[in-house]
């Protein structure tokens, strides 16, 4: 039911040539929760999307973009909310700008459709989403929400913010990618242009603030966190303390 | 006429615009939230706070055509204030939401958000009103969806990080970090510094890596 690229309003949009379609990143849990989006991105859309154990987020549309996917369902009653606010705060820790696509829950087969009752808790995580500068979508249906995803993704392209198309590293390559995903403040997108740019791990570490941002495209303060998490002083007394228990 | 200029909204009020007196959502409003009518807000429908304002779109401006979108444009273009455009998705203007949709926020940057009649408008702009006020009183704390600056002690992500590299598990993660300190230093060993901390096999693994 969504109309596409009507002309609005006379702004005018940048056509955008299709050799430089942008890439999306899908998280590997949405091969079973959104099937459809990511079939309608490739099909219909044409994008090419990679789906990857991203983990944080649901979809990575560009450099500094993570788009989440909740059912509106979520945002009814309160017991979700820590979750959500968990998995959203963490998000802002890795990327500029982060939206949330909020999908109308699918009517099971035999299910009479459900009378959709707005709570004031749904009208206070808007008001809080809204606050804390997260940019909120709507979406009827899986296709449409795929429809949306393209959008954003065209739209960062048009800002030069798009993924470089990434493919995954094979071999002894994947250990390296495994290293750079597990330094916090990085996302699976800037591990992967980290992975592309930069020759070595010594090569990364030697860099300057400025040659890392130019190098993955990372933000000025993302690449002075990697720079200060390279060169961190270790420091075994600051190790939480039930040492031997962890890491098995 | 376009009023773009900033209007002092007193702490803990709603200056709505006079065209809404004696309506359904300011009647709501009434009681909830302290609301002041004031003439000449051009654009605007509602201030809630000298930095945030609404502006009301209904069903009926949805299906009229395109009056609603030169009106979005235009205090877009005239204004620096935040706009929260509320928008009355019915069954009858539901299919053209998702075009509102393009334009209001991948086109405009503004913030939508749909309602479904005039009641649920002025429940969600009390819920919009205890925002703006806790954010004026800087308890910020209270938002769940603002991130804690304090980061947490990089110590243990170092750890991990160095047990990716091949052939190092926990011990040996261990030993490397104390004895080089930074996983700079750690980069720029030679083979023979390495050999002093772990075996032969693993420097030679740790350098080529």
């Amino acid at each position: 039911p969504g109309e596409h690229s009507p002309s609005l309003a006379g702004i005018s949009r940048v056509p955008v040539p299709p050799s430089s379609s942008p890439c999306i990143l899908a998280d590997s849990r949405e091969i079973s929760s959104g099937p459809g989006v990511i079939s309608c991105l490739r099909a219909v859309h044409g994008l090419p999307v990679q789906v990857c154990p991203l983990g944080s987020s649901d979809y990575i549309v560009s450099s500094r973009l993570a788009v989440d996917r909740v059912f509106q369902s979520e945002l009814q009653s309160p017991g979700n909310r820590n979750k959500l606010s968990q998995r959203l705060q963490r998000l802002q820790g890795v990327f500029e700008r982060i939206c949330v696509i909020v999908e109308t829950d699918r009517v099971r087969p035999g299910e009479t459709s459900r009378f959709f009752q707005r709570t004031q808790h749904y009208d206070g995580v808007l008001s809080a989403l809204v606050q804390a500068g997260i940019r909120i979508l709507f979406s009827s249906c899986q296709e449409e929400t795929a429809a949306l995803l393209k959008e954003l993704a065209l739209l960062e392209l048009r800002k030069d913010a798009a993924l470089q198309v990434p493919t995954e590293p094979q071999g002894q390559r994947r250990h390296v990618l495994n290293f750079y995903l597990s330094v916090p403040s990085l996302s699976y997108g800037a591990a992967l242009s980290l992975c592309h740019s930069f020759g070595s791990i010594a090569a990364v570490a030697n860099s300057s603030v400025p040659a890392l941002a130019a190098g993955a495209r990372l933000s000025r303060p993302q690449a002075e966190e990697l720079h200060r998490f390279l060169r961190h002083d270790f420091d075994l007394q600051l190790l939480p303390q039930p040492l031997p228990a962890q890491g098995k | 006429p376009v009023t773009a200029g900033s209007i002092v909204v007193p702490y803990g009020h709603v200056i709505g615009n006079e065209k809404w007196r004696g309506s359904e959502i300011a009647q709501r409003l009434q009681g909830k939230v302290r609301l002041i009518f004031e003439d000449g807000l051009g654009l605007v429908d509602f201030h809630l706070s000298n930095r945030t304002c609404i502006l009301l779109i209904s069903e009926a401006d949805l299906v009229a055509g395109d009056e609603f979108k030169r009106r979005l444009v235009r205090f877009r273009n005239a204004s620096s204030l935040r706009g929260i455009v509320i928008v009355e998705k019915t069954q009858i203007s539901e299919q053209y939401y998702s075009g509102v949709q393009k334009l209001v926020v991948l086109e405009l940057g503004m913030v939508l958000l749909p309602v479904a009649n005039q009641g649920e408008a002025s429940q969600l702009i009390i819920q919009l009103v205890s925002f703006c006020v806790r954010e004026q009183s800087r308890d910020r704390g209270a938002n769940p969806f603002l991130r804690r600056q304090r980061a947490p002690p990089a110590e243990p992500a170092v750890l991990q990080a160095v047990q990716h590299i091949p052939g190092v598990g926990k011990t040996k993660a261990l030993l490397l970090l104390q004895h080089f300190g930074s996983i700079h230093r750690l980069c720029n060993a030679s083979v023979s510094e390495l050999e002093q901390v772990v075996g032969q096999t693993v420097a030679q693994q740790i350098y080529t890596f």
